[in-house]
């Protein structure tokens, strides 16, 4: 133990010495700084190493050393804290290899060897008398201090210093030049004593379970980590804001008004400031302020005067379930009663007359009250409707659909029979020949007549249909309607359902036809014949009408009509390659018919000739023209005509004029415009000249250069144009100053792309162009400011445009 | 066959009384308007030059004080009522709407260099140079009794006599506590003549101090020793400092964001700070040409006003790097103090010609009761102002401002001065080895450090 006292005090005197050397050093020294396991380890494995390498080193970079192994176990000073390895603790490990103390020894020595002083003192001893000499050189101690030190180097081990080291707390070796007195000194001599054992014991103990108290933290260095910690707390509590603040400032509009306490804004507000001054308005505030009607006037404000009832019965439901029985019972007879008498069906007397005097003559009060009679009525049957309600509709719709299906019919076959009877009175109408006059002429007449005949035929035509249509009860097919829009023979295939009718007539015409027959017409007729015979003796009678007229011309042109109407290409071709050779003559017919023909008629019939008529007309245009629409004629035409190609169609088009070479043109223009080409320097007449010489030395080189530079720099700028490359396009490069004002230079601020920037001022928001529902949103300011007045008492004093 | 006829009701047509507008009916179809974005633009263009003819800020000087006014504080709970303290210990409760002294509130030796009233707006704190803190109830009634002119004076509640002077006040919302600036921070309650608290961290003197309205237990500091400080009432500690390279005269909290403040700097420039990110401003508000001397955010947090010492009151935006407004007039003085009214379509500066002066937030608004129709038609330009604002022209008219000759010639200098040292810096960093000289940006470049 003795040794052990030695040790620290030499520790100790070693430590003083050096903070008197190296004032830097003796910085690092101050903290707690002891054997940490890993150095003695390498302490242990190769010794010498350490010492080696300080024999090479001179003091100061002894002390380097020391500060570098200082910094590598700043992290573990907690482990090995020197207050924490006090000398009581390390005779706890003293007693855990408690075997040998010479390996304890030797276990100390290698960690004090850990320190840079412990390593001089390993060294030669002419590196002692050094250091021994420079110490006291330093310090002006006398040298036996350090003598002593060296011889007791091997001893030393522990550094117990629980305080930074000052001059306030000098380090006892400093003071008396002797180390700490330790319980173990004090125990020692003691040790011949009888209860030497036991106090030992107690001791060892007490060391084991002690633990030293760190040094409090400097005030400075406290703080600090006290304003570290409120400053994370005082972060985190701002940071709730963070989401609000952010929703704020991403709202398009930010309202202020909202929460506003406007006071006395309401009625109600005002009513209840209001307090009874006259013993009338006292007496009033004791009825009004009762609780019950209050209660009363909560449910319902508008029945204010019938609250007692009410009440009362209210009061006596919630007292007991018989009541409340009771009480159903009594509206429901109420209601039975009300159902039964059927007053409120305006009904009575005075419901009666009152209606018969006009609803909008009465005032208001009886309108009311009829008003409130009809909605009596619709609460009392709302349950009946609910009862049996679903059942009795669907009836309804299904028979309103019956309805609309059989009306269809109907409607057709009223329609059929107005069309007949009307043509049944032209028909009658035509017996009337005027007497007298221009239409008594002879000439006139015949003419009358011829047209006459037309009508009558056509009338026949269309009762005939008319019946037809009867007959298949209005089942046709809706092609037939739709027919009419197409030109060429696609109307003969939709009216095949015709084609018996006009055969028909057909044959009619065929039989009376006498000069000019010319034979087609019959073949055609017997072709179809067998099919039609059963119609003709149902329209005897309209063939009997027309039997005195017989046109050889009309015959004709009906044939004509009849064929190409009737169905099938096959005869459409035939009948073709025969008009081509009386065509003139049917045309003519044709065009001086219609024209008569057309006011007149009406109906399905109409329809029909007309398009006949088209029919003919189209044929009656050039052949191209039939050719080009529909290629079953093509091989008729006369002429050989093929189609050109697009090309050449293109070619005659754009005939003498060279489009692609006026573009190169245009772009070369506008090229010289956008780049204007430099101009060639020239003399200028009289400048230059004054000599021969100058004359032939031509212009000035820098004249030169310059023209050339543009010339350059102009070339450079082509190839930069963006339809440089383009052969077939033009790219303006032209700033257009007027629209300039129109664009921004660069992408404004908070916009990422061009076409965001676009669009947020694409759609217009003034009134012209927004319904006024529209506008509000569209114009809606960034900050909607309303008025926060806090004490409405001052409001009327507080003008806001002071 | 139905015909189609015009068919109108007389009820849609007809109107109430011979004075109301026509019913206009439109066919909104865009086809039919080929035009609409040119007429648009154009009358955006019209809105702004109409915006400069009717730009009238002035509303009217308030002269009373007979020494300059260091201070301002705004009532919360009354719009048209605003305290003044000027240089020779003078306190006045003005009405803003009359714009004439309600009432005075003598008692000070010194200077006033705070003021501050209560939430409930009962109590009135003043401090100054004479090393005391009075409290004063204000007058409630005094503004229902207004007409009758005669000025009354008020006894202050209480005096709290201290050790040193004090630099500013300011009062908790919704709370008790108040907080002074001098040679440390001292937080009072309003019953006791001794601070509950003291806070110091550093040894120079707190030249004012700003309770962060949203967060009632966070407050900023600003010393003149360059530096901010933030901190917290219920850690009863100080939070975190951070250096600049100037002095902070003034900070402002955004009311509508308490985790953001702005500080009004001696250099000329405002800078906006994220009290979770001291290191970097978030915004930096240039354009005064000499410090600004006092800072107050608009309520609805959107924009802020600044006083400064070259004479001229802002207007900026809470993220606007430039000033969207500038107020001078020739009388004007350094202006030491500066607020927006309650309801934030007021400005009130306060400057050393011994005047309070009373302006309007937007400067060509319409006062007085505006009807239907009119506010529509305000709205309707303020949109499509919003909307071709980045159009050169328009851009150009809006920002155009006729400045004093003296802060014209500044701010040219000024920018001449940051040219020659950019391009300075610019060529420095061309001919030295690339890396090694980096420029922070404008943001960081005035901070020095953040303590911890």
């Amino acid at each position: 133990m003795g040794e052990m006292k030695r040790k620290e005090t030499e520790q100790g005197k070693r430590r003083s010495h050096k903070s008197k050397r190296n004032p830097s050093a003796k910085l690092k020294k101050r903290g707690p700084r002891l054997p940490s396991s890993l150095q003695k380890q390498l302490q242990q494995l190769n010794p010498t190493t350490s010492d080696d390498t300080v024999d090479s080193d001179d003091a100061n970079d002894v002390y380097e050393y020391e500060e570098e192994r200082a910094e590598e176990e700043s992290t573990r000073n907690k482990r090995y804290d020197p207050a924490s390895v006090n000398d009581d603790l390390s005779q706890v490990l003293e007693d855990e290899n408690v075997q040998s103390d010479d390996e304890s020894e030797d276990d100390d020595r290698t960690g004090t060897e850990r320190n840079g002083n412990a390593m001089t003192d390993d060294s030669g001893e002419e590196d002692d008398g050094r250091h021994s000499r420079m110490l006291q050189a330093i310090t002006g101690m006398p040298r036996e201090a350090f003598e002593e030190n060296k011889k007791r180097k091997k001893r030393d081990n522990i550094i117990p210093e629980l305080y930074p080291e000052s001059e306030y707390n000098p380090s006892g070796d400093v003071v008396d030049g002797d180390g700490h007195i330790t319980i173990d000194d004090l125990l020692d001599p003691l040790r011949e004593k009888p209860g030497y054992g036991k106090l030992r014991k107690r001791s060892d103990r007490i060391n084991k379970n002690s633990r030293t108290i760190h040094a409090p933290l400097s005030k400075a260095v406290q703080a600090k980590v006290e304003r570290k910690a409120a400053y994370e707390a005082s972060k985190k509590d701002v940071s709730k804001w963070q989401p609000i603040v952010q929703r704020n400032r991403e709202a398009p509009t930010i309202f202020f008004d909202e929460n506003v306490d406007l006071g006395f804004s309401t009625v109600g507000a005002i009513a209840s400031e209001f307090e009874p001054r006259t013993e009338f308005e006292k007496k009033i505030a004791a009825l009004v302020h009762d609780d019950k009607v209050m209660e009363a006037h909560k449910q319902d404000g508008s029945k204010l005067l019938e609250m007692n009832k009410i009440k009362t019965e209210a009061s006596q439901i919630q007292m007991d379930p018989e009541a409340a029985e009771e009480y159903a019972m009594k509206r429901e007879r109420l209601r039975a009663e009300e159902r039964m008498t059927l007053k409120h069906k305006n009904k009575n007397r005075w419901a009666k007359r009152i209606l018969q005097r006009g609803l909008n003559s009465q005032d208001e009060g009886t309108r009311a009250a009829i008003a409130e009679q009809l909605q009596r009525h619709a609460e009392l049957t709302r349950k009946m409707h609910t009862m049996d309600g679903s059942s009795s509709s669907e009836d309804t719709s299904d028979e309103d659909d019956e309805n609309s299906a059989g009306s269809d019919q109907d409607r057709t076959r009223k329609l059929l029979g107005k069309a007949k009877e009307k043509t049944m009175k032209v028909l009658d109408e035509e017996d009337e020949v005027p007497q007298s006059g221009l239409l008594s002429l002879p000439f006139m007449r015949r003419g009358l007549e011829k047209k006459r005949e037309a009508v009558v035929e056509e009338a026949n035509l269309a009762s005939q249909e008319y019946e037809n249509l009867e007959i298949s009860g209005g089942s046709e097919d809706p092609k037939a309607a739709s027919t009419s829009g197409r030109r060429v023979f696609g109307t003969s295939k939709a009216q095949i359902s015709d084609t018996s009718i006009k055969v028909k007539s057909d044959n009619y015409y065929g039989g009376s036809d006498s000069d000019n027959d010319l034979g087609t017409g019959k073949s055609d007729n017997i072709e179809n014949e067998g099919s039609d015979f059963l119609h003709r003796d149902q329209n005897n009678d309209s063939v009997a009408i027309q039997e005195d007229t017989d046109t050889p011309q009309e015959s004709v042109f009906k044939n004509i009509d009849e064929i190409i109407n009737n169905p099938g290409p096959k005869t459409t071709y035939e009948v073709s390659i025969f008009v081509s050779d009386t065509w003139k003559k049917a045309k003519n017919l044709n065009e001086g018919r219609s024209i008569k023909k057309s006011p007149k008629l009406n109906g399905p019939a109409r329809q029909n000739i007309q398009d006949a008529e088209k029919e003919i007309g189209g044929d009656s245009d050039t052949d191209s023209e039939g050719q080009m629409a529909d290629g079953i004629l093509s091989s008729v035409s006369k002429l050989p005509y093929e189609l050109p190609s697009q090309e050449e169609l293109i070619q005659q088009a754009f005939a003498g004029d060279d489009v692609e070479d006026d573009f190169e043109k245009d772009k070369q223009e506008i090229l010289n415009e956008e780049n204007p080409e430099p101009e060639k320097p020239l003399l200028l007449p009289g400048w230059g000249q004054w000599t021969h010489i100058q004359q032939k030395k031509g212009l000035p080189s820098w004249m030169l250069k310059k023209h050339e530079d543009a010339r350059k720099k102009r070339e450079e700028s082509l190839k930069e144009r963006k339809d440089a490359q383009l052969k077939n396009v033009i790219i303006s490069e032209k700033i257009d100053k007027k629209a300039e004002k129109l664009h921004t230079k660069s992408l404004p601020f908070p916009f990422t792309s061009k076409e965001v920037f676009e669009q947020s001022m694409r759609v217009p928001i003034g009134p012209e162009f927004n319904p006024a529902t529209a506008i509000g949103p569209l114009n809606r300011p960034e900050r909607h400011l309303e008025l926060k007045i806090e004490n409405p008492a001052e409001e009327a004093h507080t003008d806001k445009d002071v | 066959m139905k015909v189609k006829v015009i068919s109108r009701s007389v009820d849609e047509f007809t109107r109430e009384r011979s004075q109301d507008l026509q019913r206009v009916f439109r066919n909104y179809d865009p086809g039919l308007r080929p035009q609409e974005k040119a007429v648009e633009y154009v009358r955006a263009l019209n809105a702004v030059k109409l915006d400069k003819i009717f730009a009238r800020p002035f509303i009217g000087a308030l002269d009373g004080h007979v020494d300059a006014v260091s201070c301002m504080a705004k009532n919360p709970s009354q719009l048209k009522g605003i305290f003044s303290g000027s240089m020779d210990g003078d306190i006045r409760l003005w009405d803003l709407a009359a714009r004439r002294t309600v009432c005075q509130f003598p008692g000070h030796q010194g200077a006033v260099r705070g003021l501050t009233a209560s939430t409930d707006g009962h109590i009135l704190v003043s401090c100054g140079t004479d090393c005391t803190i009075r409290l004063w109830n204000v007058p409630i009634t005094s503004l229902m009794e207004s007409d009758d002119s005669t000025k009354s004076t008020i006894e202050p509640a209480s005096v709290y006599v201290w050790k040193n002077a004090f630099w500013g006040v300011d009062h908790q919302w919704d709370g008790e506590h108040f907080a002074t600036a001098g040679a440390q921070v001292d937080v009072w309650n309003h019953n006791r003549s001794q601070p509950i608290n003291s806070f110091e961290w550093g040894s120079d003197t707190v030249i004012s101090v700003r309770f962060n309205p949203g967060e009632p237990n966070l407050l900023a500091t600003s010393a003149s020793d360059r530096s901010i400080i933030l901190y917290d009432l219920r850690m009863a500690s100080p939070v975190r400092k951070m250096i600049m390279m100037t002095k902070t005269n003034s900070i402002s909290w955004n009311p509508m964001e308490p985790i953001n403040f702005t500080a009004a700097n001696e250099d000329g420039n405002c800078y906006s700070y994220d009290t979770r990110k001291l290191d970097e401003a978030k915004c930096v508000h240039k354009d005064h040409v000499s410090a600004v001397m006092d800072i107050d955010y608009s309520p609805t947090g959107r924009e802020f006003v600044t006083g400064s010492y070259d004479r001229t009151v802002r207007l900026f935006q809470f993220n606007g790097g430039h000033s969207k407004e500038i107020y001078h007039t020739k009388r004007m003085q350094r202006v030491f103090c500066v607020k927006f009214s309650g309801d934030g379509s007021y400005v009130i500066s306060g400057s050393d010609d011994t005047n309070l002066r009373l302006w309007k937030a937007k400067a060509s608004e319409q006062l007085g009761v505006i009807l239907p129709r009119e506010r529509k038609k305000h709205e309707y330009h303020e949109a499509i102002k919003k909307r071709y604002k980045h159009l050169p022209e328009v851009s150009r008219i809006a920002k155009h401002r006729h400045l004093p000759r003296p802060i014209y010639k500044a701010s040219k200098l000024m920018h001449v001065m940051a040219d020659a040292k950019r391009k300075k810096e610019e060529k420095r960093k061309a001919h030295s080895a690339p890396g090694s000289i980096t420029t922070q940006p404008l943001r960081r470049r005035r901070i020095i450090k953040e303590v911890e």
